[in-house]
């Protein structure tokens, strides 16, 4: 029984980083504080899917950004695909830094993550701009990129207290 | 250098291909699936979107309950400030009324004088139309869109154009539209414009949102100088919407016509959607 409950708890909060990231594309809690300071808005899904990619790949697998991505599409009203396409861009970058990468510190991480908002903006923007009717306010993207990028090292401390959390439970 | 580069396909290729411990599927295959859904949905395939229809209802309503905690929240604030506020703001209604009684008389009397130059002038009497009670489900803020998700569909004759207002105030428009629900373009979103009318003259001006709290008014009459506080109606020129929905009132932001909207789109829980019959080829 306390073999059963141990492992339910530790999947749960293996879990937890995944379920941070479905309620964030699904429910209205937004990282937009136009009302406080009317540039401020970051992207909260970017960071997740960077730092979790990688560090752990166990944690989000691909298939979970791609239905992330296809929700917020909904949510949001934009063209279906369009966040899948731009969040998977960013799994790309964080793969690809995970498999050239031997030490990882907070810089290298903050750094590399330049890399991977500017692939997913790009993509968002030819597609958008290329495919798409809609009209966007391309300060506020940039804006938006700004602060998803001076926030990172915030949210990886946070992730990373998370993550010895996991690893002690994991070894408890 | 002829390594280097073989290093950077390698890494380049197992970032693409490779599949993780718990990943069932490549990035590869998973951007591939996105760019065939991005391309069905952009040009409108009737396979893409009958099931964006399905996938849109269940989300919203899912989004709906995933949201009502924090909304149960922000309701017990209101709640809160509603009741200590209440007995300032009986004062104030108490002298409103007061103002209001004695304007009864004066609206009375304009009433039928109205009625009475209708008469003369032989003017059909303005349509009344059927319009039908949303409950908003969803008003995610985004950088990009301004817009609000509503819980009526074409279950309930919505169609794409329909004005939708709060009160007698205009809010925005359908642009989408489900069997369940449906996703309102608001004012102030940069892909709305609407033209309107106002003041005396009635002047004509297009009503564009900028992405900001105050949509701007373009297209207003050469060397025409604007004073704040006029209200801004729909002037049905589009063919689209009725004219004389209320909007907004003028006012000068930086020398700049712009309109602070009656209905503030940050508040609303329930808006109505006026089921006017629709021209597509004027949508």
């Amino acid at each position: 029984m306390a073999v059963i409950y141990k492992n339910f708890k530790t999947s749960f909060i293996n879990f937890i980083p995944l379920l941070l990231l479905y309620y964030l594309s699904l429910s209205e809690i937004d990282t937009e504080f136009s009302n406080m300071f009317s540039i401020l808005s970051f992207n909260l899904q970017i960071i997740i899917i960077y730092y979790w990619v990688l560090k752990d790949e166990s944690i989000i697998g691909n298939g979970h950004i791609f239905i992330v991505g296809i929700i917020n599409d909904v949510v949001m009203g934009l063209p279906m695909g369009i966040s899948a396409i731009s969040y998977l861009a960013v799994a790309f970058v964080a793969s690809y830094i995970r498999n050239v990468t031997v030490n990882f510190s907070l810089f290298t991480d903050w750094f590399t993550f330049i890399l991977a908002i500017f692939f997913s903006n790009l993509t968002f923007f030819i597609l958008v701009t290329n495919f798409t009717d809609l009209e966007l306010i391309y300060t506020e993207l940039f804006y938006n990129s700004f602060f998803t990028f001076l926030f990172y090292p915030a949210f990886w401390l946070f992730f990373n207290i998370f993550r010895k959390i996991m690893v002690v439970r994991k070894d408890d | 250098m002829a390594s280097s580069r073989e290093d950077f396909g390698i890494a380049i290729r197992s970032a693409l291909l490779q599949r993780g411990a718990r990943a069932k599927f490549s990035l590869f295959f998973l951007f591939c699936f996105s760019i065939i859904i991005f391309f069905l949905d952009v040009n409108k395939f009737n396979v893409i979107s009958l099931a964006r229809n399905i996938i849109n209802d269940g989300i919203y309503r899912l989004s709906n309950v995933a949201t009502s905690p924090i909304k149960a929240f922000g309701m017990i604030g209101e709640t809160s400030r509603n009741v200590i506020f209440t007995f300032k703001e009986n004062k104030i209604l108490k002298n409103e009324l007061e103002q209001l009684r004695n304007k009864d008389f004066q609206v009375e009397y304009l009433k039928s004088q109205n009625e009475f130059l209708k008469r003369t002038l032989e003017k059909d009497k303005l349509t009344e139309f059927e319009s039908v009670i949303a409950k908003v489900l969803l008003d995610k803020k985004s950088p990009y869109l301004k817009s609000i998700v509503i819980n009526r569909g074409s279950k309930s004759k919505i169609t794409r154009g329909m004005p939708v207002v709060d009160g007698n105030y205009l809010v925005g428009r359908v642009v989408e539209v489900n069997y369940l629900s449906s996703r309102v373009l608001l004012l102030n979103d940069l892909n709305s414009r609407i033209p309107v009318t106002l003041g005396e003259d009635a002047v004509q001006a297009i009503l564009t949102g900028k992405g900001e709290a105050n949509p701007k008014l373009e297209y207003l009459p050469e060397k025409y100088s604007i004073n704040e506080g006029i209200t801004v109606f729909t002037s049905g020129k589009d063919g689209i919407f009725s004219g004389g929905i209320p909007v907004g009132e003028t006012i000068l932001v930086d020398e700049e016509p712009k309109v602070r909207l009656f209905s503030d789109a940050n508040q609303l829980s329930f808006v109505n959607v006026q089921l006017i019959q629709i021209n597509e080829e004027n949508f």
